[in-house]
């Protein structure tokens, strides 16, 4: 029986309860001390051609020139009825900006997740296996690199090889360019894929892989392991047999535990290569001041982070029985 | 004989030609509107509105002539503008554009609280299906730019949702439009204003890099370059330098520091730039087209005044510059020497020293700075660049001297840069400058009963024989160039003549998108 689902759930969602209101005040705080004026950020360049009085006459349609603790109230009154607000960047509501871009934002992590976490997985439990021997040596060495390159770098390096160089895969976009979405081939979104989800991967990977690194070699210490390769079992069949359900668990954990991570990859990832998702309006957002879409882009990552953390635990509890007593 | 090579090589150009007929028109020029495709929040003002049409519109040398207005004319009193319409304009839906569409639009974008600014209007009213008129509250010729910039909407179907799928008088409808990523548009079989060479025409958005990526590979046709890239065009593909008003100079805090702050708190004023010896001594001084060769690697042209080479900037009131001669012994004669032999003129105890602020991200206003930096030191002025945020430019710029950039095809920014009612408002008449006489020309220019009447006011206002806010009079300003924006056009694409752009690269160039030609097979 699965006794200790409906505890766990309900602190979880207590945990949200206040969490959700916390964050909201902090980010809206955040966003009206920003020394951004909405205003100029909407006129941008056209400075010349709008007013003063035009000026006030934006500030009045959208609300701009209430006192925060009011804009605030409205905001809030409108979430209540399920409306998360008009995003001034994009003059359309902040459900439907969102809903418009996420797909392309989850299929890149979505599939960034699953290609991390099996490489991260597998490169770990090759390098606990072989502990000490060159293969451990060179994929400790790469993590550790990985570890400390920035992922934008990675990005542009990958795309002046890649794209530029070899000439083998596109620097950009989604899609090819001048063609309709109805005519773009499923191949062609794939190759589109392949640079950014490699880019976003090689942020995710490097703990997953020191970890798994870890967790596999205090098995491979313990007296079941050592009892196993005395009877001839190699470090190898170890590692992905009994040692993959030991490793698994804590780096499942560690890797939706990491999910907030990857998200904030993909704003960067999908700056360099031109992804029309949620990271792109991400930084419209936050260089407009745009403080309804901000906060609904906010409250989503939150919302988002909170399931991979959930997840996680009722991995983490799946996968080790001893977890499931009530702390 | 069965030669799987040579046939396969037959195959791929045959499907290659066949890609090459069908292929689109690719543009990577930037300009996504994140708002969509509204001209009544304000989409549509610089470049072509592709999607709607206008009343009127400016022609390569930026002369109004009409688009949907046949003929119109403005009251004697200033007031009231009447204009009568084309019949044979057609919205791409297949219904006809009347003078309700027009009423509604303008009636519609006045309290929309977007970015057209339509304050001066009190309302617009159809007289009949093809007789219009637009009353203003005051007399205002500037007005007319709205004119060749507001697009109309049909009032029948204009509502939520019109900024995504657009429909309107213009020359394309769109087809698609994936947000962050591309527009697709196709010609609107509609349109009053003849045939158009392409059958799609997409416009890439996304980075400036991604651009110069599909141009490297062929992708693109028409690609915005920064300046510092542009020679370095592919193969297949030509630079275009197009010169704009897109302009930079320095703006002077005009009066002395008495201790007034503005309503934030933050000083106005400067003890040294309110002499005019000086304004007018580093006029004089400086060197522009050496600031065009160093800070836009000769790809630009030297500035004088906020419009130069428009039809309502005032050649006269210019000073050449790169006399330093004359500018020291502007500064003698003013009682500026130096004194205590530091190579710094000071006046009773008062040394020749302002700092020059610049946005720290922006390369080509650093370069400006740390240039004439080094000429005005040559006159015995230390003018001291200082790299800062434009939070920091906002509250020091009514007390140091800024890098400040203009450039408008409407001289209304002229108004807003010079008139004393202006003075510390926003970014516009930064120095507090007040002159009664420039004022009163100013407002002369906007009450004129013509465009053309106008023009002469305008020019007056920068010099009139006697004083004005040009170099030679007052000098607000110390202009210093005129940037050029570049990009990469395919061999087979030509573009026909091009305006003079105004302060912003990339869209403004597809103006006369709809005549542009394919020159090869």
């Amino acid at each position: 029986m699965k006794a200790w689902l409906p505890p766990l759930l309900t602190d979880r969602l207590i945990r949200l309860a206040w969490l959700l209101p916390l964050a909201a005040v902090g980010l809206f705080t955040l966003i009206s001390l920003a020394p951004i004026d909405p205003v100029q950020a909407y006129v941008g360049g056209r400075t010349s051609q709008i007013g003063p009085e035009q000026r006030d006459a934006i500030a009045a349609a959208w609300g701009l020139d209430r006192p925060a603790p009011e804009r605030f109230a409205s905001w809030l009154g409108q979430l209540t009825r399920g409306n998360l607000g008009e995003s001034i960047t994009f003059n359309a509501p902040v459900l439907q900006v969102i809903a418009a871009r996420l797909p392309a934002s989850l299929a890149l992590v979505g599939l960034a997740f699953a290609l991390s976490f099996v490489l991260g997985t597998a490169l770990g439990l090759v390098a606990g296996a072989t502990r000490g021997g060159w293969p451990d040596r060179v994929i400790r060495t790469l993590a550790v690199v990985l570890a400390a390159s920035p992922g934008f770098w990675v990005a542009i390096l990958l795309v002046a090889v890649f794209a530029i160089g070899l000439g083998w895969l596109p620097a950009c976009c989604a899609t090819p360019p001048g063609q309709l979405a109805t005519e773009v081939t499923l191949a062609e979104r794939w190759r589109h894929m392949v640079l950014p989800v490699a880019t976003l991967s090689v942020v995710g990977i490097a703990p997953l892989v020191l970890h798994t690194r870890q967790s596999l070699v205090a098995f491979l210490d313990s007296p079941a392991a050592r009892h196993l390769s005395t009877h001839g079992a190699t470090p190898l069949r170890l590692a992905f047999g009994p040692g993959l359900r030991h490793a698994a668990g804590v780096a499942l954990t560690l890797h939706l535990a990491g999910a907030g991570e990857l998200f904030g990859g993909s704003i960067l990832a999908e700056a360099v290569f031109a992804w029309p998702g949620l990271g792109q309006a991400t930084v419209r957002a936050a260089t407009g001041a745009d403080a309804p879409l901000l906060m609904g882009i906010g409250l989503a990552t939150l919302l988002f982070v909170f399931m991979g953390n959930l997840l996680a635990d009722i991995a983490a509890r799946l996968a080790d029985p001893r977890l499931r007593t009530p702390a | 004989m069965f030669r799987p090579l040579s046939t396969l090589a037959v195959a791929l150009s045959l499907m290659l030609t066949a890609q090459a007929e069908a292929r689109p028109l690719v543009l990577a020029i930037g300009g996504e509107p994140d708002a969509g495709f509204d001209p009544i929040m304000g989409w549509g003002h610089y470049g072509n509105p592709l999607f709607q049409s206008t009343l009127l519109r400016t022609d390569a040398d930026l002369n109004l002539v009409g688009d949907l207005a046949t003929d119109w004319a403005l009251s004697e009193d200033g007031l009231v503008w009447r204009l009568r319409l084309r019949k044979d304009a057609m919205f791409s839906d297949g219904t006809p554009l009347t003078a309700k569409d027009v009423a509604f639009t303008y009636n519609t974008a006045r309290t929309a609280g977007g970015l057209a600014d339509l304050t001066v209007l009190k309302e617009a009213r159809a007289l009949d299906a093809t007789t219009v008129e637009l009353e203003l509250t005051e007399p205002r010729i500037t007005f007319v730019s709205r004119l060749a910039t507001l697009g109309i909407v049909p009032a029948a179907s204009y509502g939520e949702g019109y900024a995504r799928h657009p429909v309107g008088s213009g020359p394309f409808r769109m087809v698609e439009w994936r947000e962050g990523e591309q527009l697709v548009v196709e010609p609107n079989p509609h349109w009053h204003g003849g045939e158009i060479a392409f059958e799609r025409v997409s416009f890439i958005f996304g980075s400036e890099e991604a651009g110069q990526a599909l141009a490297r590979t062929g992708a693109a046709d028409l690609v915005a370059v920064p300046p510092s890239l542009a020679d370095g065009a592919p193969s297949g593909m030509k630079v275009l330098h197009v010169d704009t008003v897109d302009n930079r100079g320095l703006a002077f805090p005009m009066v002395p520091r008495a201790g007034e702050t503005t309503e934030a708190g933050t000083p106005i004023g400067n003890d040294v730039t309110a002499d005019p010896a000086i304004r007018v001594a580093i006029n004089q001084a400086l060197d522009r087209e050496a600031l065009v060769a160093l800070a836009l690697n000769g790809h630009g042209r030297p500035a004088t005044g906020p419009a130069d080479g428009l039809p309502w900037d005032n050649p006269e009131a210019a000073i050449p510059g790169n006399d330093p001669a004359t500018a020291m012994q502007t500064l003698d004669a003013a009682g500026w020497s130096d004194t205590d032999g530091d190579g710094i003129r000071e006046k009773d105890g008062l040394p020749a020293r302002f700092q020059v602020l610049y946005p720290a991200s922006d390369s080509t206003r650093q370069a400006l700075a740390l240039g004439a930096s080094e000429q005005l030191r040559e006159i015995g002025i230390d003018a001291q660049p200082t790299g800062s945020s434009w939070d920091e430019i906002g509250a020091l710029m009514h007390s140091e001297v800024v890098v400040l950039g203009w450039g408008a095809h409407d001289p209304s920014e002229v108004f807003y840069l010079h008139h004393g009612d202006y003075a510390g408002v926003d970014y516009y008449n930064t120095g507090h400058y007040v002159n009664p006489t420039v004022d009163a020309h100013l407002e002369a220019a906007e009450a004129a009963p013509s465009f053309e009447a106008s023009l002469a006011e305008w020019k007056a206002a920068a010099w009139d024989g006697e004083t004005g806010f040009g170099p030679k009079g007052d000098a607000t300003w110390a202009w210093m160039v005129n940037l050029e924006h570049a990009y990469w056009a395919s061999d087979c694409l030509d573009l026909g003549p091009l305006q003079v752009h105004p302060h912003g690269h990339g869209f403004p160039i597809t103006h006369d998108l709809p005549s542009w030609r394919w020159t090869c097979e």
